[in-house]
């Protein structure tokens, strides 16, 4: 028996945590051109929702500079983007990069691309479905590309107790509440989620020492509660 | 014994596993600045001003020193407020903490100044 809780426990524990790919074997142009400054394009957006490109632009900055990269601000390099007009993604994911790197100093630039933004006020939750692509302003390599579907709940819970005016009281208010805090959270979540096996920046406590933890699957799916 | 070697197992599976620390401390900045961006009113402009002092003053994170491009904004709003002066010392003080940030926040200089 205790054999079994053991081998349970062990299974377990593997299928959360463990891929076969190492961060190294998956993107070894991050090991190699080792970028420190990354400029945030503002999101290609193929959905129909227009505020999701701005939503989700904001987000994409924490989460960045939590892996322990030099983010650009994304409130100053807009500015610059309209001065130069060069708002539009789109004319760049494919292009000649170096620009960035003599006008900015930026070694990288992150693309990401919003393929689905669903709110479904009723359930309370926000399903977000992004591409995130980074690439070398040195070189215009491919050095970092992932997908997520991520969704997040944002359900307010009165307290419950009250049945169904309880029911519609939460419904209210998880209506209200899923307002921009809850986007602007739903989108961190995601890009959190998402860039979590992307090799660690200059900052980062493990930097140039993760090469073989292990990647994710270039294509994710998940709830997160 | 089987003890010593289920606890090594486990502590290095779970050491593999991603960490939660945070490298540095957000607040309700991101959501701040968000506000001041869409609504540019004063009121927002306090907010997203004193969120700004407080990533700066009070950093719990593993780095505990202000985060990349934090004193750049903070700067940069300060300036477009009219309290010019105050905004170039905090984006002066990015490039001495951060020197990969020199030729972002010279244009940006630059482009204040014109």
């Amino acid at each position: 028996m205790k054999k079994y809780v053991f081998f349970f426990i062990m299974a377990m524990l593997f299928s959360s945590c463990a891929e076969n790919i190492t961060r190294m074997a998956q993107y070894p142009k991050m090991y190699e051109e080792k970028p420190v400054t990354i400029a945030v394009m503002p999101p290609i957006n193929q959905t129909p929702h227009v505020e999701a490109k701005e939503y989700f632009y904001t987000t994409l900055y924490v989460p960045l500079c939590e892996k322990g990269y030099y983010v650009f601000s994304p409130l100053m390099l807009m500015e610059m983007y309209q001065e130069e007009s060069a708002y539009d993604a789109e004319l760049f994911v494919d292009s000649d990069l170096s620009k960035f790197r003599t006008f900015l100093g930026a070694d990288a630039v992150m693309f990401t691309v919003i393929k689905e933004w669903k709110k479904n006020v009723v359930a309370g939750e926000i399903t977000v479905d992004v591409e995130f692509i980074l690439r070398s302003a040195k070189t215009n390599e491919l050095l970092y590309k992932r997908e997520g579907n991520v969704t997040v709940e944002t359900r307010v819970n009165s307290g419950g107790g009250f049945g169904m005016l309880g029911a519609l009281v939460d419904m209210a208010a998880t209506a209200a509440v899923t307002a921009a805090k809850d986007k602007i959270d739903a989108g961190r979540k995601c890009s959190f989620f998402v860039l979590s096996d992307m090799p660690e920046g200059k900052y980062g406590t493990m930097y140039d020492k993760d090469q073989k933890h292990p990647a994710g699957k270039s294509y994710v799916k998940k709830s997160i509660h | 014994m089987k003890k010593i070697f289920l606890f090594v197992i486990l502590a290095v599976v779970i050491s593999s596993c991603e960490s939660q620390k945070h490298l540095y401390s957000w607040y309700d900045s991101e959501q701040a600045t968000y506000r001041y961006v869409k609504e540019r009113t004063d009121e927002s402009l306090e907010k997203a001003m004193a969120q700004y002092k407080k990533v700066i003053e009070k950093q719990n994170g593993d780095r505990k020193v202000v985060p990349p491009g934090v004193n750049a904004e903070y700067g940069f709003i300060l300036y477009k407020a009219g309290m010019k002066e105050q905004g170039l010392v905090l984006l002066n003080a990015e490039i001495q903490a951060y020197p990969e940030s020199e030729r972002f926040i010279s244009q940006i200089i630059k482009q204040l100044e014109k």
